[in-house]
């Protein structure tokens, strides 16, 4: 019979450590010894799953077109942008490629300009001439002190989802209205008591009056924002008191907007309410479309859209809200091929076609949007084209310029706008305390460091 | 000769290194995964960083900035709230659990233990995924009560139900928890004390206040300081709960507050200088209750 060299019984210590020193050398060999795969690896960061299914089946077919690369997608999901914040501060362990969310990518772009994580991409966007073919001003969310550090995945362009029914049912033919003032006129006749107890039973709109979500949306509507060009704090512009001034109205003074129903537009309490005909409308950037037709599919056929009431005739008639860009990361040892990658999943027409199949995402790259499919009829909007109404308003998407102080300057706004809809401080004490404060905490660094 | 007494003095030798040799698997990991990245963050505490690579001295800058904020004020008073309702909520239901599970009268007693633990097994993330339908506005199982009287809290909404929600969703996860230390307290009291003083005459509550409580005063004094060091150390349940802290930063705690600043808002320093604000804040609290509850007494 076979026995082995040593018996588990004359092992130093007996049994246990035996078995623990052979799962160890078990481990050891199968951690190291692995047989290295042949070629070259691109390992690609992602945090959101629809993304992450459609790179899946998609990688397959980049790895067949260039033989010898590996792609590793490694999806984190909401986690990913601390575990990347990680290993940019250890300068270790960071991915070629990486998506980062547009709340996000602010604390990538602090300090120095070279100490930025990714690798500026403004060179290769300009030699092979891809600035013209997609949306400029898509740009700004990713670009800090002239360098572009990603290339945007969407436009996220916002349009009014209306429930046409119950408007109609109030007298209001949605498709007339064509600014803020003709909308606050018509939320008056359809935010209505139906049972005459007292209370109201339908709201015209639904506002978040926790989050910037829909304040900053307005706001960059009319081509504002919380900085400028340039970095300088404009939260406290006239035009930044008038929009919140407004917000506030709708809440209070016409009382034709509810507060979101739950924590976000996208809790399961606001779609309740929804259902409920509680809500009559809501402003809606594509992809939050796609979550309205996976989360409520029950309410399919009931939903109009249109372009967002312009802030005077003639004006532009939508906002953009949410994003996700990709970029090559200073890590990176070979940026040509992982460049290869990226052009490949996000410049891709046919790729960017299956995109908006499955996530109704408008792509960025205009030569995508000749696309049959975006001219389909929608039946979750009764059978309206609203890939066709998005890229009609994609061209006009207003600026917005990113920040390395963005975090905390929102943090501070969703505090103010909660203050101001609330009535503890009028909109124009809340913005112009948020000013000095951000303006304060920017000012010590510029005292600490002799630059921004 | 010489080999032989080599021999004896490598013998010696090792007897005297070998106990550090064994013991030194625990200190080395200490040293690096323990006492290195605390001192580094004292370290760090002392400068503020910019960026990846940039740092600069502040000495004790963050600190004074620190006792000047007002977000880290209202995340500490938020704090407070919940470690009161703890120890004023929790903690008594977890005894009146504990009395009741070890009393003769109750059926199913092992069915109700393991009923009372189960929440403590589900991760807290998912608890704030369950109990954010549960405080559901519309159709949340709290407000199906409350509408009845004509009232629909915005329990995640509203400045001031938010650390009540959190508060009563920590009882629900940890009062089954803590229950069992207390169940495992009171069984430990023998059986003469209580028969001694039922022939005192002493009723039920008088054998509670002068047999029980004075008995179960070590396990009492253990779960205080352990539920307060964790209720200084709330972050996952409001944090999901309340989608980071929001409304008016109602629901931010510490941690919380540590954790947008180091991750979200690139500050490592200031967030340094809040962990050792904390961590000072625990201490402190922790030796104040082991002293109140008399635990460095001499019996």
């Amino acid at each position: 019979m076979f026995r082995l060299p040593i018996d588990a019984e004359s092992f130093p210590l007996g049994k246990g450590p035996m078995v623990m020193l052979i799962l160890f050398l078990i481990s050891t060999l199968f951690i190291f010894g692995r047989s290295e795969e042949q070629g070259e690896d691109i390992e690609f960061w992602i945090f959101a799953n629809t993304h992450y299914e459609e790179y899946q089946a998609r990688v397959p077919i980049f790895e067949a077109q260039n033989p010898g690369v590996n792609v590793q997608l490694i999806n984190f999901g909401g986690t990913m942008h601390d575990k990347l914040l990680t290993a940019m501060l250890s300068n270790f362990g960071a991915p070629d490629l990486v998506e980062v969310e547009i709340t996000s990518i602010g604390r990538f772009l602090k300090g120095a300009i070279n100490e930025v994580g990714f690798v500026d991409l403004r060179p290769r966007l300009e030699s092979e001439g891809w600035m013209d073919k997609l949306v400029v001003s898509r740009f700004t969310p990713w670009a800090y002190r002239g360098r572009i550090y990603g290339i945007p995945h969407d436009l996220h362009p916002v349009v009014l989802l209306y429930r046409d029914d119950l408007f109609k049912a109030a007298g209001v033919e949605m498709t007339e209205i064509e600014t803020w003032d003709d909308f606050i006129a018509a939320g008056k006749k359809a935010t209505r008591d139906l049972d005459g107890d007292g209370k109201i039973d339908q709201y015209a709109i639904v506002l978040d009056r926790r989050t910037e979500s829909d304040y900053f949306s307005l706001l960059l509507q009319q081509g504002g924002g919380f900085f400028d060009e340039d970095g300088n704090v404009i939260i406290d512009s006239e035009l930044a008191i008038e929009t919140l001034e407004f917000f506030t109205a709708l809440f209070n003074e016409h009382k034709i907007a509810t507060p979101v129903y739950g924590t976000w537009h996208g809790d399961p309490s606001n779609f309740a309410a929804m259902q409920d005909g509680k809500i009559l409308s809501i402003l809606a950037p594509d992809w939050y479309v796609g979550i309205l037709k996976s989360q409520v599919p029950q309410m399919s056929g009931k939903w109009k859209a249109i372009g967002m009431p312009a802030w005077h005739p003639d004006g532009r008639r939508t906002t953009t809200r949410g994003g996700t860009m990709i970029g090559i990361t200073k890590q990176c040892e070979n940026p040509d091929r992982a460049w290869e990658l990226l052009k490949f999943t996000y410049f891709d027409r046919s790729g960017l076609v299956n995109r908006y199949e499955t996530t109704r995402i408008i792509p960025p790259l205009k030569a995508a949007w000749n696309a049959p499919i975006f001219k389909e009829p929608d039946v979750y909007l009764g059978g309206q084209p609203l890939g066709e109404l998005f890229i009609q308003l994609a061209p006009d998407l207003p600026p917005r310029y990113q920040n390395p102080y963005w975090s905390e300057a929102a943090d501070l706004l969703n505090d103010a706008i909660f203050a101001a809809v609330t009535e503890k401080q009028t909109p124009r004490e809340a913005l112009t305390d948020l000013a000095e404060k951000v303006r304060n905490l920017m000012a010590k660094d510029m005292d600490r460091w002799g630059e921004m | 000769m010489d080999r032989k007494r080599r021999t004896n003095l490598l013998w010696n030798q090792q007897q005297k290194i070998a106990p550090y040799l064994f013991i030194a698997p625990f200190y080395l990991l200490f040293i690096i995964f323990m006492g290195y990245p605390l001192i580094s963050s004292l370290v760090m505490s002392l400068y503020e960083m910019r960026g990846f690579q940039s740092r600069i001295f502040v000495g004790f800058g963050n600190f004074t900035d620190l006792f000047r904020d007002p977000i880290f004020w209202k995340s500490l008073k938020n704090t407070a709230y919940f470690a009161i309702g703890t120890l004023t909520l929790q903690l008594p239901i977890a005894l009146l659990l504990a009395i009741l599970l070890n009393s003769k009268f109750v059926k199913g007693k092992n069915f109700l233990r393991l009923a009372f633990f189960a929440p403590v097994l589900v991760a807290g993330v998912f608890v704030a995924i369950i109990f954010n339908l549960v405080y559901d506005q519309r159709a949340g199982l709290v407000n199906q009560e409350f509408i009845l009287f004509g009232k629909e809290i915005g329990w995640l909404n509203e400045e001031n139900y938010v650390m009540p929600a959190v508060i009563l969703t920590g009882v629900w996860q940890w009062a089954g928890f803590n229950m069992i230390y207390f169940l495992a307290g009171l069984q430990g009291i023998r059986q003469e004390l209580y028969e001694a003083a039922a022939v005192d005459g002493a009723n039920w509550w008088q054998a509670f206040i002068h047999v029980t409580l004075p008995s179960l005063r070590p396990v009492i004094a253990f779960v205080v300081v352990v539920s307060m060091i964790g209720s200084l150390q709330l972050f996952d349940l409001p944090f999901i709960l309340t989608n980071g802290g929001e409304p008016a930063d109602a629901g931010s705690t510490i941690v919380m507050y540590l954790y947008k600043n180091g991750f979200q808002f690139m500050r490592l320093g200031y967030a340094a200088t809040i962990g050792w604000v904390l961590f000072f804040i625990i201490a402190i609290i922790s030796i104040v209750q082991l002293k109140l509850l008399g635990i460095f007494r001499d019996e």
